[in-house]
């Protein structure tokens, strides 16, 4: 009864998780004008009326949710790692698949015991990798081009995001370990799973039967 | 080098005017109401052991208290929780009082590190109420009806929920795990998470159950009575059952009452509090992003303090209450603002108080205007 009211906010992450996740949602049976899509508009309702998509950046997606001003987003589980935000992630996508590295020019560095510069855009994920094992480090935060840093003795070594590992093979740079794997999750706001809980289960069903359905290939 | 006088520590506010005006007349109200059902009011210290906290929070949830030492030493913290310093009042005390105790209390509670991002707030004022030694059954439809009540006077009713588990449900299911304390809270955190599918993996890795997917469906099961039989085909350990025949009864109560529409059962909602033996729950109210009040029943509390009896107990967030409310612009507002006052005028220091202290005496709001009193 309250299911055509309802209308849920879903805060989509721009960027290298857009397409795939506007994708996954369009098997999930949401529609839209694709004229709608191509305007630089950060905001686009869906067909039905039931859902308002938002595009704003990766790091910001968990902001919109947690505030509640979204109900529901879609971002990596690199940026949930990073911000530990108080969210619901009740499905792991399969899209946006990579992992978080350590990554240096050679394994060499490892021997030493001195303090370890670690150039990062993620640097509470560093700082645990490094913590749990008692390494002493340096993060040096950069917003971009982190591979840049090893390469021109800004740092040791880089903690980062690694899809295909090309851009680090350019510049010279090799896996020393994973750290974790990461995909885009579905997150949703605690108080919207409970006072929107018959849309957002819907939701959830339906989005993960879509995942389901991407995976085998359909 | 001096820090600029203008700026407010992060986290930190002012009240003032109507917002003030409403938190005072919510606080008035609720515990007006808390009165109506004979709780008495006790005020506990600010400071207290940082020890007490970290036993009765758990480690975890103490820590994000503002801490300092004592002149001998001894860690100190800012009152981040106020059960456990009831718990203990009641412990110590009021050991010999008759029971059961009710008591119910108004009081910031301050964390340096707020639970979530959105939550920005250091300093928040929680007015709960704690029923201590009194029969479990009776006392866990006691608080509910109780909460019921305030939020049907705030005008709050349509559009709540309020969720409800026990905390056996998943204790019951550690138990039969065997996990360590370590795991045990990287489940409780899987679970409170409803990362279902970090979950199932995290389950396989742990444990040789047969049907690590039928447990990892804990994080999704939530909805009214029904999913009560759901639950009890994935979940078959004696514990876990016990407390799902008790939150059973507990629902044919709230039937019975007519207020299965403000409640609903979530059996994924494990509260981080460590603190919480039986019955938990979380009250949400349309138009915030997070919960407006919690609570439940914490029986080892009071025997980690000396005298074990059963308890339990809820707060509200005034903080939030007065935001919701403050967004409602119903007649029926708790807070109306006051009578214009009486402007009391004169040149006469003496003649002016004298007429202010008269219309003072006939219980009149008056304002002094001392811009014809001679400089």
């Amino acid at each position: 009864m309250t299911k055509l009211t309802t209308k849920l906010t879903l805060a989509i992450s721009k960027g290298r998780l857009q397409t795939d996740a506007l994708d996954l949602l369009q098997r999930a049976g949401l529609s839209w004008s694709s004229d709608s899509l191509c305007t630089r508009r950060l905001a686009v309702e869906d067909e039905s009326g039931c859902y308002r998509l938002i595009f704003v950046k990766p790091a910001d997606v968990p902001v919109y949710v947690e505030h509640g001003v979204a109900d529901c987003g879609i971002v990596g589980r690199d940026v949930l790692l990073e911000w530990e935000p108080d969210l619901l992630q009740p499905l792991a996508l399969n899209i946006g698949v990579c992992r978080i590295v350590v990554a240096a020019r050679s394994k060499a560095l490892w021997n030493q015991f001195g303090m370890l510069r670690v150039a990062t855009k993620y640097p509470r994920i560093a700082a645990k990798h490094f913590g749990a094992r008692g390494v002493p480090v340096d993060l040096i935060e950069l917003s971009g081009s982190v591979e840049l840093a090893p390469v021109l003795g800004l740092a040791d070594c880089i903690v980062d995001l690694v899809e295909t590992g090309r851009t680090l093979q350019e510049n010279g740079l090799s896996i020393v370990e994973v750290i974790t794997q990461s995909s885009a999750r579905l997150v949703v706001n605690r108080a919207s799973y409970q006072l929107k809980a018959e849309a957002i289960g819907q939701l959830i069903r339906s989005v993960g039967d879509a995942t389901q359905r991407r995976a085998n290939g359909d | 080098m001096s820090e600029p006088l203008s700026q407010i520590p992060a986290g930190m506010r002012y009240y003032c005017g109507q917002e003030a005006r409403l938190r005072r007349a919510i606080e008035t109200a609720v515990m007006s109401i808390f009165d109506g059902w004979s709780y008495e009011e006790i005020t506990t210290p600010t400071i207290d052991y940082y020890s007490l906290f970290e036993h009765g929070m758990g480690p975890a949830q103490a820590h994000r208290a503002f801490r300092f030492s004592d002149g001998d030493g001894r860690l100190l913290a800012v009152r981040p929780d106020v059960t456990s310093l009831v718990a203990r009042a009641a412990a110590t005390l009021f050991a010999q009082r008759e029971r059961p105790l009710r008591l119910c209390y108004v009081a910031p509670v301050f964390r340096q590190q707020p639970e979530s991002h959105a939550d920005w707030r250091r300093e928040s004022s929680q007015i709960g109420c704690e029923l201590i030694g009194a029969n479990s059954g009776v006392a866990d439809i006691e608080l509910l009806a109780i909460v019921c009540e305030v939020l049907q006077h705030l005008g709050l009713d349509r559009g709540c929920s309020i969720t409800l588990t026990d905390i056996d449900v998943f204790n019951g299911i550690a138990e039969e795990l065997k996990l360590d304390p370590d795991s045990r809270d990287e489940m409780r955190r899987l679970v409170d998470t409803r990362n279902s599918s970090d979950l199932e993996q995290f389950l396989a890795q742990c444990s040789d159950t047969k049907d690590s997917h039928a447990l990892s469906r804990l994080t999704q099961i939530s909805g009214k009575h029904e999913i009560l039989n759901d639950a009890r085909e994935s979940i078959t350990n004696a514990r876990s059952r016990a407390a799902l025949d008790r939150i059973a009864r507990l629902w044919s109560v709230i039937e019975s009452l007519h207020l299965s529409d403000h409640f609903a059962i979530d059996l994924g909602d494990v509260s981080r509090l460590d603190y919480y033996t039986g019955l938990t729950f979380k009250i949400y109210v349309d138009g915030t992003g997070s919960r407006i009040g919690s609570g439940g029943r914490y029986d080892s509390l009071t025997a980690s303090f000396g005298k074990a009896e059963p308890a339990v107990g809820f707060v509200l967030e005034l903080d939030a209450l007065t935001d919701i409310l403050l967004g409602r612009t119903e007649s029926n507002s708790p807070a109306k603002s006051s009578t214009e006052p009486v402007l009391i005028t004169g040149t006469d220091l003496s003649a002016l108080f004298r007429a202010a202290m008269d219309k003072r005496a006939l219980g009149e709001r008056i304002v002094i205007d001392s811009s014809e009193v001679a400089p």
